[in-house]
């Protein structure tokens, strides 16, 4: 069972929020996921299986060459910035 | 009480590629700001990450060199979180899966002792966008943003000051040395977090640990962790705890600051990169890689020290450089004169370079020429006297050594039969000189040698000439 403070904490932490009916709906929905869950948990040896990440068993041979390409030109960059100072983007003061 | 520090290690270091990891836009210290950047590096819709493989090829390079196992298959992760550094909202990294895992490097301590630091993973991601905060406002830069980056960590096991300082000493010089990052602190190419605790010594619980961030020198390395191994022995004397925070460390008044609490710790929601698809490291391609990475100075310095018979200090001269002990080794295996080529390099070559402000990657005098010079000197050619003025015109001129020594005439005699005959001239002409010499006053001989010299216009080889000089006095 989960509760709807957990779920606003992790809302809270993935920067998003709902409507309480939203938070209700949520709720009953990871019911039914934590039950499948709890299904699968019952497997014998389930913990010594490899998780399945990729639905196919698909491997890349292919990789770039490091061979540089023209990036953008400076004022097409610019065209979806709302603020610049010469060549830098401005933004409000983010300190992190 | 008596403490003992309990440090890991974590450092970033650019790689030296010519584009980013996942794009082809340039990587290029030092250009104007948003000018290497392109839909990729900005997340535009629809764009998909393409990896660098030179960038995968270091990574192996350097998870060689630090002697890990490397993952054959390519597996990356996205580290979540929102900030303008990245405009993907997600950093590409590898979390589950670094690609070179259980290594460890081996460090000289100033005292001589070898410390072995295990490294417990290195792992690839990209860098993030350079950030610089004013009162009001912040500007960035893309250029950096997605630069390819190894992250390397090693375990808990560093318990000094000077293991810290003397394994990112090592670390940066590896690195350098085979060529995947210019691993320059200074410029940010090497970053530095270190994770400190202490206990009471004699214990083996860990204390609670403290990050330090922002260390871009190696001096400051040692100032931020002195300042902490005190602040954290005062706080455990006082019976007070030490708060599980990262701190910065304060270039100015030379202390470490609090920069945020660990306890409330961001939630990265790591999961696997979806668009990358996992990647099957063939063989061929890691012994590739490993095949060309060159000597490492340890291996080389044994054998300066034991083929060549050079000196402790001169090998180590030798070696300030991947360059400088390329261009030695270059020349030796021209004229195989390890001792003289030593000697130029680290007299007559180190004064010239640093008389003209030049490098051993930019001096206009090559290793083929100083090779053919040396050559005429070990043959007896030309006097190490004559070899000087060669060396001297070669600055300025661009002409091969038996050029010059041709055009000057400058041709040293070694042959004995000639010697000989200007000998007994010499000693024809100056009877009451082999007196002096039979009568104990032996210094004469270099007025004699002179004599013989000056005969030949000053080619006869003086070492052939005083040999045979004494010779004919003493039989």
């Amino acid at each position: 069972m989960i509760s709807i403070e957990e779920l606003k904490d992790l809302a809270n932490r993935l920067k998003f929020d709902m409507s309480e009916e939203e938070y209700q709906t949520l709720q009953k929905e990871f019911e039914i996921i934590l039950k499948q869950m709890d299904l699968i948990g019952q497997i014998e040896n389930v913990d010594t299986v490899e998780p399945m990440t990729f639905p196919y068993p698909v491997s890349a041979s292919w990789i770039r060459e490091d061979v540089e390409q023209e990036g953008l030109e400076i004022e097409e960059l610019m065209s979806n910035i709302k603020d610049r100072m010469g060549n830098f983007i401005k933004v409000p003061k983010v300190v992190g | 009480m008596i403490y003992e520090p309990v440090i890991g290690i974590e450092v970033h270091c650019e790689l030296k590629t010519k584009t980013k990891m996942f794009s082809p836009a340039k990587v290029n210290f030092g250009d104007a700001p948003n000018t290497n950047v392109n839909a990729i590096d900005l997340a535009y819709p629809g764009i998909m990450p393409l990896i660098n493989k030179k960038a995968i090829e270091y990574a192996i390079a350097a998870s060689h060199v630090l002697n890990m196992k490397i993952d054959r298959d390519l597996w990356f992760d996205r580290k979540n979180y929102f900030y303008s550094d990245l405009p993907k909202g997600f950093q590409i990294t590898q979390d589950k899966r670094p690609i070179g895992s259980q290594g460890y490097l081996m460090v000289k301590l100033p005292n001589n002792d070898e410390k072995r630091v295990n490294i417990t993973r290195l792992h690839m991601e990209e860098d993030t966008a350079k950030q610089i905060h004013y009162n009001d406002y912040t500007l960035i830069d893309y250029n950096r943003c997605g630069t390819p980056l190894i992250e390397i960590v090693t375990d808990a096991g560093i318990r000094s000051v000077e293991e810290a300082v003397a394994y990112i000493d090592k670390l940066k010089s590896t690195l350098a040395f085979i060529g995947v990052s210019d691993a320059k602190m200074e410029e940010g190419s090497i970053r530095c977090d270190i994770n400190i605790s202490l206990r009471e010594k004699g214990t083996k619980v860990f204390g609670t640990k403290v990050e330090v961030k922002n260390l871009n020198s190696l001096n400051n390395v040692a100032l931020a962790l002195n300042y902490e191994i005190e602040r954290q022995s005062k706080l455990l004397d006082n019976g007070e705890k030490v708060a599980q925070e990262t701190r910065r460390f304060d270039e100015l008044t030379k202390q470490t600051v609090t920069l945020r609490s660990k306890v409330d710790a961001v939630d990265y929601k790591y999961f696997t990169e979806p668009n990358i698809l996992p990647i099957h490291l063939e063989e061929e391609l890691i012994s590739k890689v490993i095949d060309s990475i060159p000597e490492l100075p340890e291996s080389r310095k044994q054998r300066y020290l034991k083929e060549y018979n050079l000196s402790d200090y001169d090998a180590s001269l030798l070696l300030q450089s991947r360059e400088f002990s390329d261009y030695f080794e270059k020349c030796n295996n021209l004229c195989k004169q390890p001792k003289l080529v030593a000697n130029w390099l680290l007299v007559d070559m180190s004064s010239y370079m640093n008389k003209e402000n030049l490098n051993i990657t930019n001096v206009n005098i090559d290793y083929q020429r100083l090779a053919e010079l040396i050559t005429l000197i070990s043959e007896n050619k030309i006097s190490s006297k004559q070899a000087k003025e060669v060396f001297e015109i070669m600055k300025t001129e661009d002409k091969t050594p038996n050029e010059i020594v041709k055009e000057k005439n400058m041709i040293q005699v070694s042959d004995e039969g000639l010697i000989i005959s200007l000998i007994d001239e010499v000693l024809n002409e100056n009877p009451q000189t082999i007196e002096q010499y039979k009568s104990g006053r032996t210094n004469v001989l270099g007025f004699l040698v002179g004599q013989v010299i000056k005969k030949s216009k000053g080619q006869a080889n003086p070492g052939m000439v005083s040999k045979i000089l004494n010779q004919k006095l003493n039989s």
